[in-house]
């Protein structure tokens, strides 16, 4: 009995013991639990996949509905380009910017989605030196080829930003506690810019110059040397470094180049434009461009390839540097559709998208002769006019299907065939951010921009020869385009003698080489900022206006209307940020007499 | 009395003794009687000294016995149910003992000191000093009820119940003092506790879209019948054991547990028949297509745009028949629903064991067809004495719930599911449309249900061509919820030292106790009822389930010391408690399966898939002591420490300390002169501190989580910023209450005023810069709120009592006022609405200093009643008689009175929103438009014409009630009300707005049509836009005071006398009638709205609460 006792009395004390161990041990250990469904930073930044895996989230950051929609919105859509398509009614902001009544409750104010990303790009500076000390696998130079890769992808994000609104806070700090500053004022335009060429200048020679064969979608889909010079070309033309944009467009077409040789050296696929076709060659004034027929008197071969399909990946690596490639299953591997051109410009089910080519794009389009936009000198249609536009349907075509095919054969204007539209939510055409056209356009128009303004003999001599390069560059461009097997020049050197001549005519080139390619009214801001005037821009964006026309002039004589105003949300909680004085807050602010 | 204290005497000396007469006993025997004579069955055992049985015989039929003994240190024992016990020594072999009634000797004991039966220290009931309020359910015995909350309404002060709705099934708004946190997820309910465990049940990722109306129904897994008492914890000194738990209050529950006595058995049947409020009476088909034409016809002034083929009654219209009818579409989707609720309790027990077993079966229809909900529901408690020191107790409770609800839906999609009601899509259905299909040629029902077809006209393409027709959706599309609540708990309770009040007493109390929920979710949506184009898929179904596992134990040490001097009584209590658990879900989406086939598991394609796991863990240790000095001097004081995984380790542990303190005045000797007339005189001070914390876990470390690939990349991003100082949020409050007692407790009335200050608030979703990467962070502190309020309770017992009649009556009022003092600027900004000048649009305004739920609108004056056009032909003296007549036209008036007229003499005409750039609504108000007054006179209705129409926080709440009791009947009643609150009838609004193809109310038949007509009703005019006529002003803000009849039961006993030969106990009737009748101005269905978070209460049409009427029977075998 007592035995007993003493047993119970024992198994009581072990057990006491045991409940005191728990509460004595277990009260740091018991209250620390972790997430099943993510890694928390101790345990992440530790090899070499954890670094790539940042990377490539900076990438599928970049090429989400979000942001793709803005460098759509924020690139094109305010300019004459763009007009309304269907459905508008279903994206109220977005009719807002087509009116262009845009205030700071617009949702297409709101940056977010790109800061998210130059914080994923931060974060890798952060932390990637950390994970070569540790991972004895990754190397200095992977870690090089990384830095230099996320400098370049954030500043992709910023030079978007500084186009859009100028001013905006520039951090290159990544953001992980909640106590660290955050309401970071507004750094000015060039100053921006200026830090954006020093850090892309400082890491263009560590990055990748060319990605293994075995990922021929590396080579665009991800960032290149050639990408960063192509970006730093750009940059110095909105700087207006005329010389260091023409040096850098330099090397990115000497760099095309050398691929087209490789390529052509390999294959012998005639939209390579091979070498045996002198035609090609004299065509493209030597610069490697696809060509844009297959067949005699056949044309569309360039769009299909450039845009919309993946299986030509080493083709249009000589002409396409750095673009966003999208995946047509978005379910089969979980990367993602792209959705942006899928509800804006069209898909099969609604093959007008919300947007639509502006009445003004379409107007010139129907007219027999005399367009402004597509000029038809010498009667030879120019193949992007069909390419960019479906003009029947009144929708845009560019990116929606998956070929055109124009056929010239006949002696009356070309007759053309669409190829079908990608079917909803799953458009997979690759958005592009640079490509050989573009560079070649911009080299183009900073050569023009060195030309003297005199009529003097002295002048004239100075700039013919210039005239004459910036000629070559454009005529090669449009020369692709013509709807003509036998090649006659469309355009004639002979028209473009004075500075102003030849400067519009690089322009107007830009606007239907890369219409609808999120690039217009960013050339329209450069403009008026190298004019000081928003002349240019006003009479682009009145062109396509039918009523109000009066109030939308006036508001984009201002200077700063031709940026973007802050989202009102940023202000409440940046006080730091001053909002452009050209816009209406959206709060019940100002309010007027009826009488 | 003394003849029987005489006879005690008398055995006891006898025993006395016969103790020298014997040497060793090895065997006793003797006969055992009562005065009726010699007991069979009576129990004599021989017990040793921790009072364990050792040997145990029963007496025969002539009540001897024959025992033998193990040893003579032990004593003996002989017990009978019903008569006092009694215990010997073993000293001699031959006992004649005689029994007396235990309900006799009862009388003789002096003095028993109610207890506390609550989690804490068992404090005598008389020295409780926090504020606390009991309610004992045996008070409403009869009612049928479904929940307990529904007993509590108006019962208990300061406690505001608001129904959600009248759907089966649906929770309730509980507000215990004022709300006391302002984020929308975390739950404001009071904490429910069940015998003193709390519910842990967290399936908060679930389900949230319809989280509204759907909220987890907490206490429909607790049948009212197995619970005894409810205590209201309503101060930080009552709520201090319970920690950061208990920061909204608790509410107590103790269930019933099995007593000592033969087994008795208990069957109780409720049935029960409800019936839905009707409202507002809505539109005939008839005139319904009159308006329609009217409001196409309006805005164009062109018969064109109102020639629409379904409102024509061309019999050459191919669908004719369909659109000639009368339907009243809410008749046909209410019903009278009918509940029976069947409840058997077996219990009983003995010296060692009791045991209670309940088992109730209830079955509900609802007052909306299609509804149903079936609960089967068990309790089982068991309390075994191992020894008069150790006692095991064991409880294990489970429910079964089925609730088959009605399909909801989203009033974007219409076909997906969402939040609407199937009863406001009957309010929206055109009502000249028939149910069935007709005949086309006898104009007669089919069987078939008719949907608009998707060649009608167009102008129906945005509503009544995506409705489904409700009576179908009843019947053809499934929502079915399951779920299965089991809590078994052990407990073992041993007492370490003495055993009474003489002796230091350490007692021990461990439990485990575990609580196991599953909840299964299944939807079905037929393809019969698609409205719109097939794209989204056809039969779409929902399958998800979800479970949830919690562990939880509580070691409990409590020491009462015995003082030498009576003067000085204490206790201690230290307890450990640790709880964990994990839930875990899935649910999967699926469209496209053949037709017949409900479930995901029958093919058709996986449209959506989701699973989600969960996991908390927390620790407690609590300190609690009382101190008593003469009865009269009480003071109290509790430390509770809260560890938990919501915090980072620096802010781990909360500390939540209390204080509180009694000063029973009455007991004074001075004070002894009043008696009995101020019985009780006492005021309570208290003083606490409780903490809250986020419901989400992680926040204090960076996460990183997958992304979107790209090419042939698997990526991933950072998913947050970490919160490095995240604190709890503190609520301090202070409580004074004064008990008083009047006429020997006969009268007692219970003050008390609080005030609770609420700092570091954790305010959800907190906007930061987006230059960031991020645009929130989930939480941070931020703030400072207070609530202040009063409460008022009186209770009587027996208070008049003249032969057979008693009366009681209750009654309790109380009023809270909440105030934020301090917010951070950019939140502020935040939630401050921007006015969008759309109609039926309400503004949301918290500001500093301001209660939250505060109603702005613009002032409505009626309807204009002349065109502009009208008034701007008339001569200057015609104006001047038009206006002095007091007629109406649109024109911009000085602030004297006199109209305004433009440089070329015309009067300038009143506009809404007018700006010159394009951003503004110009309109131009007409004839027939509202008239909202200018307040600024500008000339101009904007944002700056808006003005305070009040609050939605009433001023007064409570309920009373009275109970007389004559003979063998009873009849009780209760009240409760609301008094001096405001909401915004916005299903009146919707109701009146003629702005689309919506039915409405009969109210517009009063419309202006004409001009001159004089009503306030403005025009039909089709289109959202078109008008602003329904703007949210003072004409759809109502009071919302109400007085409601929460109850009226009448209940008769059969008396033992008559039952004994068919050998019942008892028998009772009762008949009660629950919400017969609301007394209120509100012209809504029923004023039970409340205010959410920061907005104002607005009335969005939802189920009313049902009015029932019950007949119920108690039978005791």
């Amino acid at each position: 009995m007592k035995k007993k006792i003493y047993k119970i009395k024992r198994i009581g004390l072990v057990g006491f013991m045991g409940l005191m161990g728990l509460m004595g041990t277990g009260c740091s250990d018991f209250l620390e639990i972790e997430p099943l469904n993510e890694i928390i930073l101790e345990k992440f930044w530790t090899e070499k996949a954890d670094v790539e895996g940042i990377i490539a989230g900076c990438y599928s950051g970049l090429q989400s509905e979000a942001v793709v929609k803005r460098m759509m919105i924020w690139g094109e859509f305010r300019s004459e380009n763009i007009g309304v398509g269907q459905n508008i009614d279903r994206d109220a902001d977005l009719e807002k910017v087509l009116k262009e009544n845009i205030n700071a409750k617009n949702g297409y104010t709101k940056w977010d989605a790109f800061y998210s990303i130059i914080n994923r790009c931060n974060t890798v500076l952060k932390y990637a030196p950390e994970v070569a000390a540790s991972d004895p696998a990754y190397t200095q130079s992977e870690l090089s080829a990384h830095i230099a890769e996320v400098t370049a992808l954030r500043s992709l994000c910023y030079f978007y930003l500084i186009r859009t609104f100028r001013d905006v806070p520039y951090t290159t700090v990544a953001f992980t506690d909640d106590d660290m500053k955050m309401d970071i004022p507004a750094s000015p335009f060039n100053a921006v810019l200026d830090s954006l060429i020093n850090s892309l200048e400082s890491v263009k020679a560590m990055a990748v110059r060319r990605y293994p064969t075995t990922d021929p979608l590396y080579q665009t889909g991800r960032i290149t040397q050639d990408a960063i010079y192509a970006m730093l070309c750009e940059m110095y033309l909105w700087k207006k470094d005329y010389q260091n944009c023409i040096r850098y467009a330099d090397m990115v077409i000497e760099s095309k180049k050398e691929i087209a040789e490789t390529n052509r050296a390999s294959a012998s696929d005639r939209r390579s434009g091979s070498a045996s076709s002198t035609q090609t060659e004299e065509r493209f004034n030597g610069y490697p461009l696809l060509s844009g027929s297959s067949t005699t008197n056949y044309f569309g071969e360039a769009y299909e390839t450039l845009f919309t399909d993946d299986d030509y990946a080493k083709l249009y690596n000589q002409e396409i540097i750095f673009q966003l490639i999208f995946d047509d299953n978005p379910r089969g591997n979980s990367m993602i559709a792209n959705g942006a051109v899928n509800t804006f410009y069209g898909n099969a089910t609604s093959r007008v998208g919300l947007v639509a080519p502006s009445d003004y794009v379409l107007e010139d389009i129907a007219k027999s002769s005399g367009r402004n936009i597509f000029a038809d000198r010498n009667k030879k249609v120019d193949a992007r006019m069909y390419e960019n536009c479906d003009a029947d349907r009144k929708a845009i075509n560019k990116f929606v299907t998956q070929m055109v095919t124009i056929n010239a054969t006949q002696s009356t204007n070309p007759t053309v065939s669409y190829g079908s539209a990608y079917t909803e939510g799953q458009n997979s055409s690759n958005w592009v951010i640079y490509r050989l056209t573009d560079i070649m356009l911009m080299k183009a128009e900073a050569l023009v921009q060195t030309l003297h303004e005199g009529a003097d003999i002295s002048d004239v001599e100075y700039n013919k020869p210039i005239i004459d390069q910036a000629f070559t560059l454009v005529n090669a461009v449009n020369k692709r385009s013509v709807c003509e097997t036998q090649l006659v020049d469309t355009l004639l050197r002979s028209d473009y003698g004075t500075k102003n001549q030849i400067e519009e005519l690089v322009y107007q080139e830009r606007q239907r080489e890369l219409m609808f390619e999120g690039k217009r009214w960013f050339d329209l801001v450069r403009i008026c900022q190298r004019t000081g005037s928003t002349q240019a821009l006003v009479s682009a964006a009145m062109s396509k206006v039918t009523t109000g026309g009066a109030l939308i002039s006036n508001k984009l004589q201002k200077m700063d209307a031709i940026y973007w105003p802050y989202d009102y949300e940023e202000l409440k909680v940046n006080l730091n940020l001053v909002q452009n004085p050209a816009f209406d807050s959206g709060e019940n602010g100002s309010y007027e007499k009826n009488y | 009395m003394r003849i029987l204290k005489s006879i005690i005497l008398t055995l006891t000396l006898m025993a006395t003794t016969a103790l020298f007469a014997q040497e060793p006993i090895t065997s006793v025997h003797g006969t055992v009687s009562d005065e009726m004579g010699p007991l069979m069955g009576a129990t004599v055992c021989e017990i040793d000294g921790n009072g364990r049985i050792i040997e145990s015989v029963i007496t025969d039929l002539n009540g001897n016995f024959t025992m033998k003994v193990k040893n003579t240190k032990d004593r003996i024992r002989f017990s009978f149910v019903g008569l006092k016990t009694q215990t010997l020594p073993i000293n001699k072999t031959t006992y004649k003992i005689m029994m007396a009634s235990a309900t006799m000797i009862k009388e003789v004991t002096i003095k028993s000191k109610r207890r506390v039966t609550g989690n804490g220290l068992p404090i005598p009931q008389r020295e409780v000093s926090s504020a606390t309020q009991t309610f004992s359910m045996k008070s409403v015995e009869g009612m049928s009820f479904t929940t307990v909350d529904e007993a509590l309404q108006g019962q208990i002060a300061g406690l505001d119940i608001i129904g959600n709705s009248g759907d089966l099934g649906s929770g309730s708004t509980m507000r215990l003092r004022g709300a006391s946190s302002l984020s929308t997820l975390t739950n404001a309910n009071p904490l429910i506790v069940v015998d003193g465990n709390v519910r842990e049940v967290n399936l908060s990722n679930f389900d949230l879209a319809s989280a509204n109306n759907e909220k987890f129904a907490e206490l429909l897994n607790i049948n009212p019948e197995d619970i005894a008492d409810i205590r209201v914890l309503k101060d930080a000194a009552a709520t201090a054991i319970y920690g950061s738990q208990g920061g909204n209050g608790v509410i107590e529950l103790t269930t019933k547990r099995g007593t000592r006595g033969a087994p008795k058995l208990t069957y109780s049947l409720k049935l029960t028949g409800t019936y839905q409020p009707k409202g507002y009476d809505m539109l005939s088909g008839d005139d319904y297509t009159m308006l329609l034409k009217e409001s196409y016809f309006n805005p164009q002034q062109n018969d064109v745009t109102s020639d629409i083929n379904e409102l024509n009654y061309d019999p050459t219209f191919s669908e004719y028949e369909q659109y000639n009818n009368n339907t009243d579409w809410r008749d046909a989707v209410t019903q009278w629903g009918l509940r029976q609720n069947h409840y058997v309790t077996i219990s009983g027990g003995g010296e060692k064991a009791s045991f209670r077993i309940g088992g109730g079966f209830d079955h509900e229809t609802g007052t909306i067809i299609k509804q149903k909900l079936q609960r089967f529901s068990t309790r089982v408690a068991l309390d075994y004495n191992v020894s008069e020191r150790i006692r095991v107790s064991t409880n294990f409770a489970l429910t079964y719930t089925k609730n088959d609800k009605n399909w909801q839906f989203n009033t974007n999609d219409w076909t997906s599911y969402g939040t609407e009601g199937l009863l406001s899509l009957a309010l929206r259905k055109m009502p000249n449309m028939g149910i069935y299909e007709q005949d086309p040629l006898t104009g007669e029902d089919t069987s078939a249900y008719y949907t608009m077809l998707q060649n009608g006209s167009s102008a129906f393409d945005g509503d009544q061509k995506k409705y489904p027709n409700p009576v179908a959706v009843a019947n053809l599309a499934t929502v079915k919820q399951t779920t299965y609540d089991m809590s078994p708990e052990l407990i073992i309770q041993y007492q370490l030292l003495g055993m009474d009040e003489d002796h230091w007493q350490l007692n021990w109390r461990g439990s485990v106790y575990m609580s196991i929920f599953n909840e299964y979710n299944n939807r079905f949506y037929p393809q019969e009822l698609r409205t719109v184009s097939w794209n989204s898929g056809v039969n779409t179904a929902y399958d998800g389930s979800s479970k949830s596992v919690s562990f939880n134990t509580k070691q409990t040490l409590t020491l009462i010391p015995a003082f030498n001097n009576k003067d000085h009584s204490a206790m201690l209590l230290g307890r450990f408690e640790l709880t964990s658990g994990s839930s875990t879900g899935q649910s999967e989406d699926k469209s496209g399966a053949p037709s017949g086939i409900t479930a995901t598991q029958g093919g058709g394609q996986i449209t959506g898939l989701s699973s989600w796991y969960n996991q908390w863990r927390s620790m407690y240790y609590t300190v609690s002591a009382h101190y008593a000095y003469k009865g009269r001097y009480i003071a109290d004081f509790t430390l509770r420490a809260d560890g938990t995984t919501k915090f980072g380790p620096s802010n781990r542990w909360g500390y939540f300390p209390s204080a509180s303190a009694k000063w029973i005045i009455s007991d004074e000797p001075w004070m002894e002169k009043l008696h009995p007339t101020l019985s009780m005189l006492a005021i309570r001070p208290s003083w606490g501190r409780v903490g809250s914390q986020p419901n989400q876990d992680y926040l204090y470390t960076s996460k990183y989580g997958s992304a979107d690939r790209y090419i042939d990349m698997s990526a991933m991003k950072p998913q947050n910023i970490r919160l490095a100082n995240l604190k709890w949020q503190i609520n301090t409050s202070y409580n004074l209450g004064v008990d008083l007692g009047f006429f020997d407790d006969r009268l007692n009335i219970v003050v008390e005023a609080y005030q609770s200050t609420i700092t570091d608030m954790l305010m959800q979703n907190y906007r930061i810069p987006s230059n960031t990467g991020f645009s929130t962070v989930p939480y941070r502190n931020s703030g400072k709120m207070r609530n202040t309020g009063w409460e008022f309770h009186i209770s009587t017992n027996r208070l008049i009592e003249k032969g057979k009649f008693v009366l009681d009556l209750n009654a309790n009022f109380g009023n809270n006022r909440n105030e934020i003092l301090e917010m951070d600027e950019y939140i502020l900004s935040n939630l401050n609405s921007t006015f969008g000048y759309n109609n039926g649009e309400t503004l949301r305004r918290v500001q500093i200093h301001n209660p939250l739920g505060a109603i702005y609108g613009f002032r409505y004056k009626g309807v204009y009643q002349y065109n502009y056009s009208t008034f701007n032909r008339m001569t200057d003296d015609e104006r001047k008689a038009f206006l002095e007549a007091g007629k109406t036209a649109p024109v911009a008036m000085n602030q004297d009175g006199s109209l305004v007229v433009d440089g070329s003499g015309n009067p300038v005409r009143m506009v809404y929103n007018y700006t010159n750039d394009a951003s503004g609504r110009n309109y131009r108000f007409n004839g027939g438009d509202a008239i909202y007054e200018d307040v600024n006179y500008d000339g101009q209705i904007n944002a700056l014409d808006i003005v305070y129409l009040g609050s939605s926080l009433p001023k007064l709440t409570g309920g009373f009630g009275l109970t007389i009791n004559y003979g063998d009947w009873r009849l009780m009643t209760q009240f409760n009300y609301r008094f001096g609150n405001k909401i915004i009838n916005m299903a009146r609004l919707r109701a009146e707005a003629m702005t689309s193809n919506d039915n409405q109310s009969q109210a517009v038949n009063y419309r202006w049509r004409k001009e001159g007509d004089e009503t306030t009703i403005p025009r039909a005019m089709y289109g959202s836009s078109s008008n602003y006529n329904t703007l949210v002003s003072d004409r759809f803000v109502e009071d919302g005071s109400y007085l409601r009849m929460g109850y009226v039961q009448l209940s008769y006993t059969l008396r033992k006398q008559y039952l004994q030969w068919i050998g019942l106990n008892r028998v009772s009737f009762y008949f009660s009638a629950n919400n017969p009748f609301v007394l209120t101005k509100y012209t809504g269905v029923d004023p039970d709205i409340s205010a959410g978070g920061y907005d104002p209460a607005v009335d969005w049409s939802q189920t009313p609460r049902s009015r029932s009427y019950t007949l119920g029977i108690t039978v005791d075998f």
